[in-house]
């Protein structure tokens, strides 16, 4: 098992719109993208269960081959900034993925 | 078109992602200037910040005046157009006003020689939204918003169009030097002047839509530095101006992916600009190339609206816990303040929140981490009411609650929560209500233009 965190180069999180908020996984080469995919640890289905929450509120789950890079999108349970927000601009969702281990 | 305007390739400079938030670094700036670009643009808002600043109409940036004073002098040197997008962060009129009259001041300090400033204005008339209502025009709802009624029209304290490149290309038929823009969508005020001046809408939209965070587009990882986009009839090609910048396919393509929900398509008023075909290839050391990007006219226009509404007054406090057993039974003491606030003012509207930093303060519901390793916490306590006085009371008897929380099995018999200072006034609590689409005839119909001069 590897940390996803050894594996991709960048990891973020940032508002995509006032509602959704979007995590880019990218990766040094195509090489452990390939890796990362084959490995299924990161489908719709496993970051719902990561983030605790219903696959439908996942509104949008992509790779995109040219950068290397597994993109995904959520639903918030209210827009940004409204109160009980403490992330306004959804930059520090990405946390949990850090830890996230890949198998193989 | 203008034989004046025919160019081979177009340069746009720009240096900052978001203007007035803190000062651009002049020297890659200067840098830049130096490779004569054809104009200087720069995002003077966004939606980022939330829905706090359009509600109350103010404006984020405490460098906003230094900025513009770079910007303007360095343009006006070389005689080429400046472009500010989204003014006064959320483009309201009094931002676009604000950002005009700090230009105007400016141009008088440095003896500026005269030039013409084009501004135009984005908000949207309650009234023109419950016409377009009445007349059963459906206001779809963005991002996951129900469709918009006429009692959420109402609530907004104030909502704003997105405009699309038509009032930036009319200004600049105009003949403006500097344009100040109401509320646009971020890759408009670079698609304007590339438009403006025959190129491929495509590759224009495209552009802006790469360079419109300046050096974020780049590697290493920098904010506030400058980069140059160039657009030809062929490619567009990215290249920051930073010494220890460069960008690479890896950091363009990855760039293409940020702050949108698909790395495929970008909605612009009037069309889509579809990514699919995309190609990056390193032109040189320092520069990416990028062809391939289609642009797909839509048969209706929809044009963005924003808005917010607010919700009440607000206060915060905090709260540490360091007795392990509180620690431990967090919920329980935050179950015991919240019935101890509805037992008091349950017949009263409020919101109150608690923030429990060192558990799930930062993801909330998301987090997977549910047992807390730490050995304290610190909660904030943010409460919302229609008053000012209201607010602060519940807020701060939430607070003094955690000090007396009863928690079976405590050992402390003092208190059990550590506090210190007054509970804060925060800004009002708003929330974003409009983030929906409105049918119009014509892309110029919300966003009248303006002419005005400045300088000696």
């Amino acid at each position: 098992m590897t940390k996803l965190s050894e594996l991709a180069s960048t990891i973020r999180s940032k508002n995509a719109g006032v509602n959704q908020i979007t995590f880019d996984i990218i990766f040094p080469d195509a090489q452990s993208y390939r890796r990362v995919l084959a490995s299924q640890a990161i489908t719709k289905d496993a970051i719902a269960k990561l983030y605790r929450i219903p696959a439908s509120r996942i509104s949008d789950f992509v790779t995109f081959d040219v950068a290397n890079a597994i993109k995904f999108t959520m639903y918030r349970l209210r827009p940004s900034g409204s109160p009980g927000d403490w992330d306004i601009l959804g930059c520090q969702q990405y946390g949990p993925l850090l830890e996230l281990e890949i198998p193989g | 078109m203008n034989s004046a305007r025919t160019k081979d390739t177009l340069k746009v400079l720009i240096s900052t992602g978001h203007l007035g938030t803190a000062p651009s670094n002049a020297e890659s700036f200067h840098r830049g200037m130096d490779a004569n670009p054809d104009y200087v643009v720069a995002d003077g808002g966004s939606s980022d910040p939330g829905p706090v600043y359009l509600g109350e109409d103010t404006t984020l940036g405490h460098f906003v005046r230094e900025e513009l004073e770079l910007f303007l002098t360095a343009s006006r040197r070389k005689g080429i157009p400046l472009v500010i997008g989204s003014a006064g962060d959320t483009g309201s009129n009094r931002g676009v006003d604000e950002f005009v009259g700090i230009i105007r001041e400016l141009a008088q300090e440095h003896g500026i020689p005269r030039f013409r400033i084009g501004y135009f204005y984005s908000e949207v008339p309650k009234d023109y939204l419950k016409r377009k209502l009445a007349a059963g025009k459906k206001l779809v709802g963005l991002g996951g918003f129900p469709d918009l009624t006429g009692d959420e029209i109402d609530n907004a304290t104030r909502i704003v169009a997105v405009a699309g490149v038509d009032p930036f290309l009319k200004l600049l038929d105009m003949g403006a030097d500097v344009i100040i823009a109401g509320r646009c969508g971020d890759i408009n005020f670079t698609a304007g002047p590339c438009i403006h001046h025959g190129f491929p809408e495509a590759l224009a939209y495209h552009m802006g839509k790469m360079i419109e965070c300046a050096s974020l587009v780049a590697e290493p990882f920098m904010g506030k530095e400058t980069i140059i986009g160039t657009i030809s009839r062929d490619d567009i090609r990215i290249t920051p101006y930073h010494p220890q910048q460069r960008c690479t396919i890896a950091s363009v393509a990855g760039h293409s992916m940020y702050e949108r929900e698909t790395p495929y398509y970008e909605h612009a008023l009037g069309g889509t600009l579809d990514m699919r075909e995309c190609h990056y290839e390193q032109f040189d050391e320092r520069t990416v190339r990028i062809t391939g990007a289609q642009w797909i006219p839509t048969s209706e226009l929809r044009v963005k609206i924003e808005g917010a509404k607010k919700i009440g007054e607000r206060y915060m406090g905090f709260v540490g816990l360091r007795d392990p057993h509180v620690v431990r039974n967090v919920d329980a003491a935050i179950d015991w303040v919240k019935s101890a606030v509805a037992k008091r003012f349950g017949h009263e509207p409020y919101e109150l929140y608690f923030h429990v930093f060192g558990r799930d303060g930062v993801l909330k519901e998301l987090e997977p981490v549910r047992e807390t390793k730490a050995h304290e916490l610190g909660i904030v306590v943010e409460g919302v009411a229609a008053t000012d006085a209201l607010a602060e009371k519940i807020t701060d008897f939430a607070v003094r609650m955690f000090f007396l929380a009863r928690i079976p099995g405590v050992k402390g018999t003092a208190g059990t929560a550590a506090t210190t200072k007054k509970t804060m006034k925060s800004s009002p609590g708003y929330m974003w209500n409009v983030n929906h689409t409105v049918p119009i005839d014509d892309p110029m119909e919300l966003f009248p233009v303006h002419m005005t001069e400045a300088g000696v």
